[in-house]
């Protein structure tokens, strides 16, 4: 820390009519050792009343570095030492060397009137002066804080905690954050679990309640947020200085789909220890039909596929429906709908001798076109979607304060991640919409923005659906946390709307495309160089991009939680039958339950199952008897029609800038 | 082909020189007349070859000592010109590795002027307001170029004085094993010319104390050779020291002056027992090269830096360019 009384001055502002100080940029020259160096805070001022610029207290972080000595020319060097490198270490004195430091000004004060900086001494900045220099005592040290530790400040031998707005991290002012870097070394994903931990720990309470939905698209990496991993002492030191709990989440729920056999997870955290907090996540036709447009191909889908789509969800699904050919249906599942259309297709057949080839205005080949497409979906999602209806969903209007909700998508059909993508944020919309989701706000985090929201290729659902929380989402408290490798793929509007823009180790690819250009050769070389645990932070309080540190997420590692809690292999049907009825009532025996299933259809089991799974009753072996014991029926109608609660269309994607 | 080419095959040197008539002149030191001199190393003038500088043994700490002046003329009273002027002397310590620290530091900033010739007016606001004045004879005063070289004479003569106060000052705190390299004549002062462990190095060479052979030997000294030492007394004490020449660099393709150093050192013969290996330490001076000064050449990088260390705290006003343009009334 720098003594307050008598701080020592690292360094002098110089200034020439070639480079002279600007209200934005100066120059000083420090020791040859010295510990400044790039992204390092420093504190310009007068040493004295007499001093020019005495009063103006200047804070600029350092973003180049030059070193050079007085000699004329490299040939003066090669003649010194007769040509001969190994005898030009032999020289006797060392030549007058200078380092010299470029720094971009984070803050004058006053800031009125905005002149030079003023050629007085540099000091190193301390806790206090980082904390100006951000702009960051504005919420820091308001009478409601909003200030959110994201790391520490750490450069020229200090060390400070920055903190970011959550106004304008979970909005309203702003909000979002990107984070980009290079797969295995940005640590992308350490950085927002560590976030999160911290948004849990300092989200102000007179701002409500808030939760976090991460969609896990790669391996386990997001399985075991509950579990601890190990620390250093350094970590720990870390989590006490930005007083963030050095634990892992308390409250993590996990939704994996099931595999195609309908029984077992479809998930990496399978262990026996584990696999009891892990919910499956199942959706029937409904839920489905509402999402056609992300899951049917554009090429294939037309205005008269999409009108005819339109028909089954406003007059067909959930109502009693003549098919005009004597038959009567109530289409709830896929195996109902097949059986609408075999229905449809058998009539025009028979009861129209083939000389029909329209039903009810929809052309045949449209009609087989999209049962085709939509009973496809029921076979490449398999354990994801089931024949009947919505066996097991995230809590819609019981979201909990400070819980993480993994949805873990890994092993999904790329088709079945974006249908489990596009509905649970178009759900989770609604529901801050209607204030019913029981969070004010929501963080999602998606990785691999690259591949859901790419600056060039279609107009996909998903990426539409990225864009409308990209520029709308704040006003809502839906939030996106989005990671991809390489920002300057991603469409422009996701990462500009970011109000928080992170950066890990980048490619120099990466960094030669015009997206870094305000960025100086050396800061870029310290990102391609960023060691893990290390970020480059943009946020819209600090005028200048601010490398921060942050400590070793507090949760078991993916790799990590498969090697201490390996995955259990899939169980026979029964015994994964028998797993699931304990997981609702410890009491049952697995002799019971498999008594009961021998030699019963595997579907009506399943049906059976998924009933129980939906109804959870007080004796659920008992109610999984009396459901197997006959063909199960679907749910009772609703009285009233269903209610259409399709999504609200999204705006078309424009080239309207952000 | 060129007439001087015929010349050169038929065995003269190749040189390439265009000489400047004010640095020709060498300092006013240099050019004070001078005894003849002694041999003290053999019966004549010979070319004693010096350890590389991988053979050199370079001392392990040594201070550089070096001067500066700076002065111009501000005021006229009539033809009487007024100077300002500034002198400043440093001393900079080498340590282990490398790096120079001042350690020792002195300036002067004053007036020059002929005070008895200037009119009583001028005269007291000249005194009111500067406390340092170095009076001159004015009688030169109606020779505008002839007063000018008394006024650097005068300057000279004050940095001198400096100089030398600094280098006795230097020499008392003079650690076991440290050395004391002067730019400039040992034997100003005859307690620094008497110390076993301080040499003068003298790169303008305005005063000659060899002739014939001797002479000869000396100007064309190879690259990497000093002469014999011989005894001279220099400075306005007359003090008796030993010197020699030393060549860093081949004078060949240049000038006969060309990287050509004298070296004083005390009047011992403990001296001459070390002439080569103390030449052999000057030779490794060479590097770094002392450029971007002209007289690189001959001027060691440490002398350099402590001359430019004293440019850098010179006073801006006197570092101003003058413009000779006609100043409107």
């Amino acid at each position: 820390m720098i003594d307050k009384a008598n701080p020592t001055p690292i360094g002098r502002v110089v200034a020439t009519e070639l480079k002279p100080a600007t209200p934005h940029q100066f120059h000083f020259w420090t020791a040859t050792e010295t510990t400044v160096g790039i992204g390092a805070i420093v504190k310009v001022q007068g040493a004295g009343s007499t001093e020019q610029g005495a009063g103006r207290v200047v804070y600029g972080v350092v973003t180049d570095g030059f070193a050079y000595s007085d000699l004329a020319t490299p040939l003066h060097d090669v003649v010194g030492a007769e040509g001969d490198p190994a005898r030009a270490a032999d020289a006797p004195t060392a030549r007058q060397e200078i380092r010299y430091w470029t720094a971009a000004v984070l803050r004058q004060t006053p800031e009125e009137p905005l002149q030079p900086v003023p050629l007085g001494q540099v000091f190193l900045a301390d806790d206090a002066d980082v904390a100006q220099a951000l702009r960051m005592d504005a919420f820091l040290y308001s009478a409601t804080p909003t200030a959110i530790p994201i790391g520490l400040y750490t450069s020229a031998g200090r060390e400070a905690p920055v903190y970011l707005d959550a106004d304008f991290l979970i909005g309203p002012e702003a909000a979002h954050l990107n984070i980009s870097g290079v797969s295995g070394l940005a640590t992308k994903t350490s950085a927002v679990e560590f976030l999160l931990a911290s948004i849990f720990t300092h989200f102000p309470q007179h701002k409500g309640r808030v939760a976090a939905v991460c969609f896990n698209v790669k391996g386990p990496d997001l399985c075991f947020l509950d579990q601890p991993g190990d620390l250093s002492d350094e970590d720990r030191r870390r989590y006490d200085r930005l007083a963030v709990p050095a634990q892992p989440f308390e409250r993590m729920k996990l939704y994996a789909p099931l595999k195609a056999d309908g029984v077992n997870l479809n998930t990496l955290r399978t262990h026996p220890d584990l696999v009891g907090d892990v919910e499956p996540l199942t959706w029937g036709l409904q839920e489905v039909v509402d999402y056609a447009e992300v899951l049917l191909n554009r090429d294939d889908i037309d205005a008269k596929a999409d009108a005819f789509i339109d028909f089954l969800r406003d007059r067909v699904l959930g109502r009693t429906f003549d098919d005009g050919f004597g038959g009567t249906h109530r289409v709830q599942s896929f195996a109902d709908l097949d059986r609408l259309f075999r229905s449809i297709f058998d009539g025009l057949e028979i009861t129209a001798g083939g000389r029909s080839d329209t039903w009810r205005t929809h052309h045949i080949a449209t009609m087989r076109k999209v049962r085709n497409r939509l009973l496809n979906i029921s076979t490449r999602c398999k354990g994801l979607v089931t024949d009947d209806g919505p066996a097991s969903d995230l809590p819609w209007t019981e979201f909990e304060d400070r819980t993480v909700y993994v949805i873990d998508i890994a092993n999904v059909d790329p088709l079945g991640q974006d249908l489990v993508f596009a509905r649970v944020v178009s759900k989770l919309r609604e529901q801050l919409e209607r204030r019913e989701l029981g969070v004010d706000a929501v963080v999602v985090f998606v990785d691999e923005l690259n591949k859901y929201a790419p600056g060039d290729g279609p107009d996909t659902y998903v990426k539409k659906m990225l864009l409308d929380i990209s520029e709308r989402g704040r006003y809502l408290g839906l939030v996106l946390f989005g990671a991809e490798q390489f920002r300057s793929q991603v469409h422009r509007r996701v990462v500009g709307n970011a109000g928080t823009q992170v950066f890990g180790r980048m490619d120099m690819d990466e960094l030669a495309t015009p997206g870094y250009q305000v960025l100086t050769p050396a800061t870029k070389s310290k990102l391609a160089t960023l060691p893990i645990g290390e970020l480059m932070v943009r946020h819209p309080h600090f005028t200048q991009p601010i490398f921060v540190r942050f400590p070793k997420p507090p949760v078991l590692r993916g790799r990590d939680g498969v090697e201490r809690f390996p995955p259990a292999a899939d169980v026979p049907f029964d015994d994964a039958v028998v797993r699931q009825l304990v997981r609702l009532d410890r009491r049952i025996r697995p002799n019971q339950v498999k008594d009961l299933i021998a030699d019963r259809e595997q579907d009506d089991v399943r049906r059976a199952l998924a009933a129980t799974r939906r109804t959870r009753p007080d004796d659920p072996l008992a109610y999984f008897r009396k459901v197997l014991g006959s063909r199960v029926v679907a749910e009772a109608p609703p009285a009233a029609p269903r209610e259409h609660r399709a999504v609200q269309p999204l705006n078309p994607i424009s080239d309207e800038p952000y | 082909m060129t007439w001087w080419q015929a010349l050169i095959d038929a065995g003269a040197v190749p040189v390439a020189f265009v000489p400047n008539p004010a640095a020709a002149r060498g300092s006013k030191d240099e050019t004070e007349p001078a005894d003849r001199a002694a041999f003290v190393e053999g019966a004549e003038l010979e070319a004693h070859p010096v350890p590389d500088r991988g053979g050199a043994r370079i001392p392990p700490a040594v201070s550089f000592l070096a001067g500066f002046a700076r002065w111009g003329v501000v005021a006229c009273d009539g033809i009487i010109q007024v100077v300002d002027a500034y002198v400043a002397a440093a001393v900079r310590r080498r340590d282990g590795r490398g790096v120079l620290h001042t350690t020792f530091e002195r300036n002067r900033a004053f007036a020059v002027a002929p005070l008895e010739r200037m009119t009583p007016g001028l005269r007291q606001a000249l005194e009111a307001s500067v406390s340092d004045v170095e009076p001159i004879d004015g009688e030169l005063a109606g020779q505008p170029a002839r007063y000018l070289d008394t006024v650097e004479t005068a300057v000279r003569r004050v940095r001198a004085g400096l100089e030398r106060e600094l280098a006795e000052q230097c020499i008392a705190t003079l650690g076991a094993e440290e050395w004391l390299l002067l730019d400039g004549l040992l034997s100003r002062s005859p307690t620094v010319a008497r110390h076993p462990r301080a040499l003068g190095v003298i790169n303008s060479h305005g005063t000659q104390f060899l002739e014939g052979r001797g002479l000869e030997r000396a100007l064309t000294l190879p690259a990497g050779h000093r002469t014999s030492v011989f005894a001279v007394r220099g400075g306005h004490t007359r003090t008796e020291v030993y010197s020699w020449y030393l060549r860093l660099w081949p004078w060949e393709g240049n000038d006969l002056l060309y990287g050509l150093l004298r070296v004083e050192a005390r009047p011992d013969p403990a001296s001459v027992a070390l002439a080569s290996e103390l030449s052999g330490w000057l030779v490794a001076e060479r590097a770094p090269l002392a450029t971007p000064a002209t007289r690189w050449d001959r001027l060691l990088y440490p002398l350099h830096n402590v001359e430019e260390y004293l440019k850098a705290r010179a006073p801006r006003d006197l570092s101003k360019t003058r413009h000779r343009l006609p100043v409107a009334s």
